[in-house]
């Protein structure tokens, strides 16, 4: 079990690494970075307790992936097997229980870690067998794949907008449209696979072009149903739902291109301060975008053979 | 037509492709052959233009990536991305919408399931499909036929011949020397990321006896066998 633990640490380490930063700076920052972002959703939202136990156990729940367990039990038998489950769901845990604990929400941090116990206990296949259907399947890929990789989040966020109403709760309502578009936006984190962008015949500009306006598209088509139950019930504030709107439709043509000023590398520590920044003064955004638009341009250019 | 001259490529010290001088026509099948690292690939991905490179590589048609069908040796499939999904991410790179992707389903792929749950074969048929519906004027096949069942290869080199006649530019890698030889004009071997040979159809039978006599050489006898 030592030795699993002293892997786990090296692969820790050495992603860091590939970050750009030493490990002890990448974990300083990235406790600070862990800090203030909870302090920010406890100051901004009302739910955010809800959020963080959330976003908590959705890391879990990656971590019990069946061929993942699968490999730890045939290496390291049951007994073992469970012993390191819950000892890396704890670990996974501790910050997230100790901002808990920290607001004195000392119920929910029983809760917390009592459920990180219990899924260390069992397996999950994240990866359905059969195919679910999508509303992008025309223009694969970001949205095609990442729809159905979200489809158990999506959901929530519908959710949460029918609660914000029927509670008459107009922020709440607002938060569920940033929800979505923050779904929406982890669907560019990612590079693809060189190959998916040479195979294109567009120039750089009207490749960029092309994936911003599917993504304005497809992210209209799933924050639509959010935006229209609130200017139905608040109709008053349609100024404050459509800014908003805009700026999660800004947020993701800044993610675009935030991609693609990295690629073919992922998204590294620069561009993320750069997005970090934006979020927590989104007009920050309007200058954000045309940083990265030349960046993006001069990347894709090596590619397209433009 | 594709004309590679004087083309070196460079990993760090390491030079994978040494001075190759190739010409590649129209309504032909090139074949190129040579063991794993011989160079075969980062060729193939220099005339892509997926790799920067010392040399030319000059194209009758401008530019080449535009209209050139790639088959990777080992494709890679988004994780949640049907079969259909990806001819049509594919067709849609090269704006050819509206096409009847069913009907032209030659290989009977199950392609409204995740590409990433097919088998090797299926992947590769799949890939294949996708590169022959873009509606490409040359092709690179980067061992098409690996990993493929008896009855497809069949299909896919009547695939191959059919591009030659209809005037297409095919260049085939495969470690299968029957799959090269009952399909290529011209086979080109690489060694070492050297241009040792470059051989005529009539001359396919020598070259396939050379390549054995140098491949197995004594290696048997040295297991002594019992």
């Amino acid at each position: 079990m030592k030795d699993y633990f002293e892997l786990q640490y090296v692969l820790t380490n050495r992603k860091i690494k590939e970050a750009g930063l030493t490990p002890l700076l990448g974990s300083i920052l990235g406790l600070t970075a862990f800090v203030l972002l909870s302090e920010y959703f406890f100051h901004k939202i009302e739910f955010a307790k809800y959020l963080v136990i959330l976003v908590c156990l959705s890391f879990q729940f990656r971590l019990s992936e069946k061929d993942r367990t699968d490999f730890l039990l045939s290496t390291y038998g049951d007994k073992l097997k469970n012993k390191i489950r819950v000892l890396e769901n704890l670990i996974i845990s501790t910050p997230f229980v100790f901002i808990i604990v920290y607001k004195s929400l000392f119920p929910e941090a029983i809760i917390l870690l009592f459920c990180s116990i219990i899924i260390a206990l069992f397996s999950f296949r994240t990866s359905l067998n059969f195919t679910i259907p999508t509303p992008f399947s025309k223009n694969p890929f970001e949205f095609t794949t990442g729809f159905r990789k979200t489809f158990l989040i999506l959901p929530l966020a519908y959710a949460l907008s029918v609660i914000a109403i029927n509670v008459d709760n107009f922020n709440l309502g607002i938060f569920s449209i940033l929800l979505m578009f923050l779904i929406t936006l982890s669907y560019y984190s990612k590079p693809e696979e060189e190959f998916y962008v040479w195979v294109n015949v567009d120039t750089p500009k009207s490749f960029l072009m092309k994936k911003m306006m599917i993504a304005t598209k497809n992210s209209t088509l799933l924050t639509i149903p959010i935006s229209l139950g609130l200017l139905i019930c608040y109709p008053a504030e349609y100024n404050l739902i459509l800014l908003f709107f805009f700026i999660g439709i800004l947020f993701l043509w800044a993610m675009v291109l935030a991609k693609y000023s990295a690629y073919p590398s992922e998204i590294s520590l620069p561009e993320g301060i750069i997005i970090a920044f934006a979020l927590s003064f989104p007009p920050l955004i309007l200058l954000v975008i045309p940083y990265f638009y030349p960046k993006s341009i001069k990347n894709l250019r090596l590619i397209l053979n433009d | 037509m594709i004309k590679i001259k004087e083309l070196n490529k460079h990993y760090g010290n390491n030079e994978v492709l040494k001075e190759i001088n190739m010409e590649f026509l129209r309504g032909k099948i090139y074949g190129v052959v040579g063991e794993n690292g011989a160079g075969k690939t980062t060729l193939f991905r220099c005339i892509a233009g997926l790799e920067n490179y010392k040399g030319e590589i000059i194209s009758q048609i401008s530019p080449l990536k535009n209209h050139l069908g790639l088959l990777l040796t080992d494709p890679f499939f988004f994780s949640k991305i049907t079969g259909k999904e990806y001819i049509r991410l594919l067709c849609n790179a090269r704006n050819k919408k509206n096409i009847n992707i069913d009907q032209k389903n030659i290989f009977d792929l199950p392609l409204n399931q995740y590409a990433s749950t097919y088998s090797t074969g299926m992947k590769k048929k799949l890939a294949i499909t996708a590169i022959l519906l873009q509606e490409n004027e040359c092709f690179i096949l980067d061992e098409p036929f690996n990993g493929v069942d008896i009855q497809s290869n069949i299909i896919l080199t009547e695939i191959i011949l059919k591009l030659k006649a209809l005037n297409k530019t095919v260049l085939v890698s495969s470690h299968i020397f029957s799959t090269l030889s009952d399909t290529c004009d011209e086979i080109h071997l690489l060694r070492k990321g050297e241009q040792i040979k470059s051989v005529q159809k009539e001359d396919f039978k020598l070259l396939e006896q050379e390549m054995k006599d140098f491949t197995i050489g004594n290696r048997i006898e040295k297991l002594e066998l019992k």
